[in-house]
């Protein structure tokens, strides 16, 4: 049945932007969303900002400012929310009966799923440029002159960073069938990777280092601290290869795909 | 493939869906000519829309070859996608987007240019009336509305083919009719345009198609224009209603009696009125929500008809008999009255006491009921009606109500289902096996 779906491979470039506006687009059309997102921003950040402020907390043997360490990690956890709930959007299509309009449509599976991460990394950097900004507005970082081009990286990283996360929403999102699941990832999934990452609290180095998640922390950190647990380019290479890895299994599950009426 | 007007053509098409081994379409073939409206009738669970999947694509076949517009539907797909414009049996647009966006996508995904594409989606949205509400979400709109919205989609890329899968499922008459007014607009004129429609309305494929195809099973049963299947069924049909109340436990034997007449070709209890009693208010149970309430009745009521099946079902469905006890009287008394001595010996327990007790009147000062009434096919009826009614009339029975009339594709189509399900009566259990199953996947 399969070979049936795995076509030519094109990807065609209109469909996958107009797939990826789609999704901008409704993020910024449910406007509880955007309101939520800045508001749960708001609140970590004072709630850890202020409980990490009489700490002192080391990566490696610099001391870092508690209140920057916070900061970073709370927008790098944004990108776990936002990447996994988004890439379940797919679940919803399916749901109310879109996903048949697009399987239909004479462009490649590749395409809708191109469209589809392009347009939940893309909210991800959105997310997190509204965190960035807000932790930048309530003086959590230092300012400086390196902070601008600081802010400026920080977009690619995250975009980087959101793939392997999309990747894990739309594995789950095309397999399952049902509502309930949801409580179910959240618990074994979001939020192991969310705790056992450090972005919240620093953690020994023993405990994070079998979380993928960990290394996209840790490049926020090294990007906005300037200092991280581990060499950059180690963060790098293990963000960007669980992103491909996980896009691929993203792809192949997502081209397994059926829908039946 | 042959160069010629057949704009698809099916040839012995079969779908076995692997999980539960279940056979959907069983060996099918047929063509649609350009220009055509061709109608693909059955009860739900007929195997229609894993048809119509298989024709757009979504799905690939297991046997037998296809082919839509020239290409080939497993290896030109495409090319087919773009030649089909589809509306699915339920809505599939995006209720978070307008209705001007929703056809936006639907024309890029097809590869239009920006400047064409304006030009024409302003054009279908004229087409159905909606150009007034291109800019509301769509989750505000009606269950017609929607429906026209995704006419007009599976318009825009000028497809040489439309299907169209129940099209008029769960709107009120109204929208129906403007829904059918402007299919047939579509069929009309110079841009006519081939159409294949699945439906289990009669009347929709009566009024709409050129051709239609009656599906059960997975099988087509017969195939020809509304007319010439309504003179295949040769004779008219008698509808008899009876005045007596106390006397319905006598029919089953006057239906014997007027089977003898020359010229009787079937005789059936309770159509007509009785039969919209079967189960006024049935509604799915929750595990099963895509069940359509107007199929289990047509099931039901072809069970009904039988008073062999309908043991058949209460020893082994004992959903079944629970549905009898909690009948409404009216009803149990017909069921009770298809029984005499002999049958009875073979009903399962609980339920031969409860027809005993029907049978002695136990309830009977309870509410006031419906006539009884039976329906005669024959093939002249004005020759055996006097024959009918002096059958009647020597077991002394009163008739309230006769009425005599053409077939109507309802007939013809209760004719064939019928027929076809009887033929397969030694492996019945089988069969109602095979279609939970069918329905399971419709999920």
């Amino acid at each position: 049945m399969s070979d049936l779906y795995i076509e030519k491979s094109k990807v065609n470039y209109n469909a996958m932007w107009i797939l990826a506006k789609r999704e901008l687009l409704s993020f910024w059309r449910n406007k509880s969303r955007v309101i939520s997102s800045i508001a749960q921003g708001i609140l970590f950040l004072f709630v850890f900002g202020a409980g990490f402020s009489q700490v002192e907390i080391f990566i490696g043997i610099t001391r870092v400012d508690s209140r920057a360490f916070s900061a970073s990690g709370i927008a790098a956890m944004v990108i776990l929310f936002t990447g996994i709930f988004g890439g379940m959007s797919i679940f919803r299509d399916k749901m109310f009966g879109f996903m048949k309009e697009l399987l239909v449509a004479p462009v490649s599976r590749r395409t809708l799923m191109l469209g589809r991460t392009v347009g939940v990394a893309l909210q991800t950097m959105l997310q997190v440029s509204i965190i960035i900004a807000l932790s930048v507005a309530f003086q959590f970082f230092g300012y400086d002159l390196s902070l601008i081009w600081r802010v400026m990286l920080i977009l690619p990283v995250a975009f980087l960073a959101s793939i392997g996360i999309v990747g894990i929403g739309l594995t789950i999102s095309t397999r399952l069938n049902d509502m309930q699941s949801f409580g179910l990832i959240q618990t074994f999934i979001v939020m192991p990777m969310m705790w056992l990452s450090g972005a919240l609290i620093p953690l020994p180095v023993q405990i994070t280092i079998f979380n993928p998640f960990t290394y996209s922390v840790d490049l926020f950190r090294f990007v906005m601290l300037g200092v991280s647990y581990f060499p950059f380019w180690i963060d790098i290479l293990v963000t960007a290869s669980f992103g491909a890895i996980l896009i691929l299994i993203g792809a192949r599950s997502f081209n397994k795909m059926e829908i039946s009426q | 493939m042959t160069e010629n007007n057949n704009l698809i053509e099916v040839k012995n098409l079969t779908k076995i869906y692997e999980e539960g081994n279940v056979l959907a379409v069983d060996d099918i073939s047929f063509n649609i000519k350009k220009g055509e409206i061709f109608a693909l009738l059955g009860p739900n669970g007929a195997g229609k829309t894993t048809t119509i999947s298989i024709l757009a694509t979504l799905l690939s076949s297991t046997k037998g070859e296809a082919f839509v517009n020239n290409y080939d539907v497993n290896k030109d797909s495409d090319k087919v996608r773009k030649s089909i414009g589809i509306v699915f049996q339920e809505p599939s647009l995006d209720g978070e987007m307008k209705g001007w966006e929703n056809l936006e996508l639907h024309a890029i995904l097809y590869g239009m240019p920006k400047k064409e594409r304006q030009v024409k989606i302003q054009e279908v949205l004229e087409l159905v009336d909606l150009d007034d509400r291109a800019n509301t979400f769509v989750k505000n709109y009606s269950g017609g509305m929607k429906r026209r919205l995704e006419i007009a989609r599976g318009l825009i890329h000028k497809p040489t083919v439309l299907f169209l899968d129940e099209p008029t499922l769960g709107l009120d008459p109204q929208t129906r009719r403007k829904i059918w007014d402007k299919i047939k607009e579509l069929n009309k004129g110079n841009s006519k345009i081939t159409i294949l429609i699945t439906t289990h309305y009669m009347e929709e494929a009566d009024e709409l198609a050129d051709r239609i195809c009656i599906m059960d099973h997975g099988k087509i049963i017969a195939m020809d224009t509304s007319e010439n299947l309504k003179r295949q069924l040769s004779g008219d049909v008698i509808d008899i209603q009876f005045e007596n109340v106390e006397e319905r436990f006598m029919i089953s034997g006057i239906i014997r009696k007027i089977k003898e007449i020359n010229g009787v070709k079937n005789v059936s209890f309770g159509t007509a009125e009785g039969e919209q009693e079967i189960m006024p208010n049935f509604q799915p149970p929750p595990g099963m929500p895509n069940i359509d309430p107007a199929m289990i009745q047509a099931r039901m009521r072809e069970i009904l008809s039988e008073p062999n099946k309908l043991i058949m079902a209460w020893k082994r469905m004992p959903m079944a008999a629970g549905m009898f006890l909690n009948a409404p009287l009216t009803m149990k008394k017909k069921i009770a009255n298809m029984f005499d001595d002999n049958l009875l010996e073979e009903v399962p327990g609980s339920i031969k006491e409860e027809i005993i007790r029907i049978k002695n009147g136990e309830f009977e000062e309870e509410e006031e009921e419906l006539e009884p009434s039976i329906s005669i096919s024959c093939e002249s009826g004005g020759k055996q009606l006097p024959l009918i009614i002096q059958k009647i009339n020597e077991n002394g029975l009163k008739i309230k109500t006769v009425n005599m009339h053409q077939p109507t594709l309802e007939d013809v189509f209760l004719h064939y289902v019928g027929t076809a399900i009887r033929e397969e009566s030694s492996n019945h259990s089988k069969d109602i096996r095979k279609m939970i199953q069918m329905r399971q996947l419709r999920k």
